[in-house]
């Protein structure tokens, strides 16, 4: 069915379903959007989109940038929508700051509180940090090749996807903390994320091979 | 040293011990990059982070995603097959990972059901008409 192959192409049914009926759907699937924060802007169909997408997003981050010790996760497992974000780019900072933290209502009110008091900077990064997603097809197809079973359910998938997201954020974070204790600045090298990852292996976090690898 | 997958043309293990760009794979480069980019910027690099930083990230994520994966397979094989539940296990010693993933999938739960309550309604629709 169309839908079914949206859903696996986009990565957000609300968003297939957006794409099929944009009369029908928003009323549909408007489940817990609230009125514009102010940021609103753009269209209304975009803004719904977006609104979507970020209801799926709305996962993870309750807090921003922070490492992920508290809520769940930083990891915006956000289905990529990277797709569609650059045709709704305009929309940049439309949807955020509506979504739900787990329905509940204080968290939603300290978030928004929150959003309300982002700079355009921060927004832009709050924005990428929610949006940013790896694409469940080519996970789909590495873990296709890893595991040589063709029986990769798309739960698995969006698990994986969301992990692998979650393991670049701590990657990055402990690179900008590595980054600090040098006193440096500027983008993030390699020799940062080196020891980053270094220092996450010692940490336990990056699962090592029980059999040591061969040949290399 | 003769490497079973040099043959394949699939993404195979990165097979770099350390995250440096190996070429003894014949793996895509950037299949990751762009949205790497974003998701970058996005935990707090730069708004254009240096394309040899997202090649060494990408690198290191598909040795991660590929170590879970097996370590997932070895638990699936006991069980008969993969399943999500094995790479929940693996993650269970990371709250944040785990209650990331179980909230993507009490999500996907919810949009599944919403969207068959779509179509439900669709057809109503056009049954009407």
């Amino acid at each position: 069915m169309v839908l079914v192959q949206r859903m696996k192409q986009s990565k957000d049914p609300f968003e297939a379903a957006l794409e099929e009926s944009p009369g029908d759907s928003p009323d549909e699937l408007e489940i817990e959007t609230q009125p514009q924060t102010g940021t609103a802007a753009g269209s209304a169909t975009a803004a719904v989109t977006g609104e979507l997408e970020d209801e799926f997003d709305n996962l993870e981050s309750q807090a921003p940038m922070s490492v992920s010790a508290g809520p769940a996760a930083k990891m915006t497992m956000s289905k990529n929508k990277d797709e569609y974000d650059e045709e709704d780019d305009e929309n940049v900072d439309v949807e955020l700051g509506k979504f739900p933290s787990s329905s509940d209502p204080a968290k939603m009110a300290k978030m928004q509180a929150i959003l309300n008091q982002f700079t355009e900077d921060q927004m832009n990064r709050y924005e990428s940090f929610r949006r940013s997603a790896l694409q469940k097809s080519n996970m789909r197809r590495l873990l296709v090749s890893i595991t040589g079973s063709q029986k990769i359910s798309l739960p698995m998938t969006i698990v994986v996807c969301g992990i692998a997201k979650m393991f670049v954020g701590e990657l990055v974070e402990t690179a900008r903390m590595v980054m600090t204790e040098r006193n440096e600045s500027g983008p993030i090298r390699p020799c940062h994320i080196r020891e980053a990852y270094r220092r996450l292996k010692l940490e336990g976090k990056v699962p090592k091979r029980s059999v040591p690898r061969l040949f290399r | 040293m003769s490497n079973p997958s040099a043959g394949q043309s699939s993404k195979s293990k990165a097979g770099s011990s350390q995250p440096c760009e190996t070429t003894s794979f014949k793996r895509k480069r950037g299949v990751f990059q762009k949205d790497l980019q974003h998701m970058m910027y996005g935990f707090g690099d730069d708004p254009n982070p240096l394309p040899e930083t997202v090649a060494l990230v990408e690198d290191i994520v598909v040795e991660y995603v590929s170590d879970l994966a097996h370590k997932a397979q070895d638990l699936g094989s006991k069980r008969g097959k993969l399943s999500v539940e094995d790479f929940l296990y693996l993650i269970r010693k990371d709250p944040p990972k785990l209650n990331r993933c179980t909230e993507l999938l009490s999500m996907q739960e919810e949009l599944k059901q919403a969207r068959k309550a779509f179509e439900v309604d669709e057809e109503k629709l056009a049954s009407i008409e």
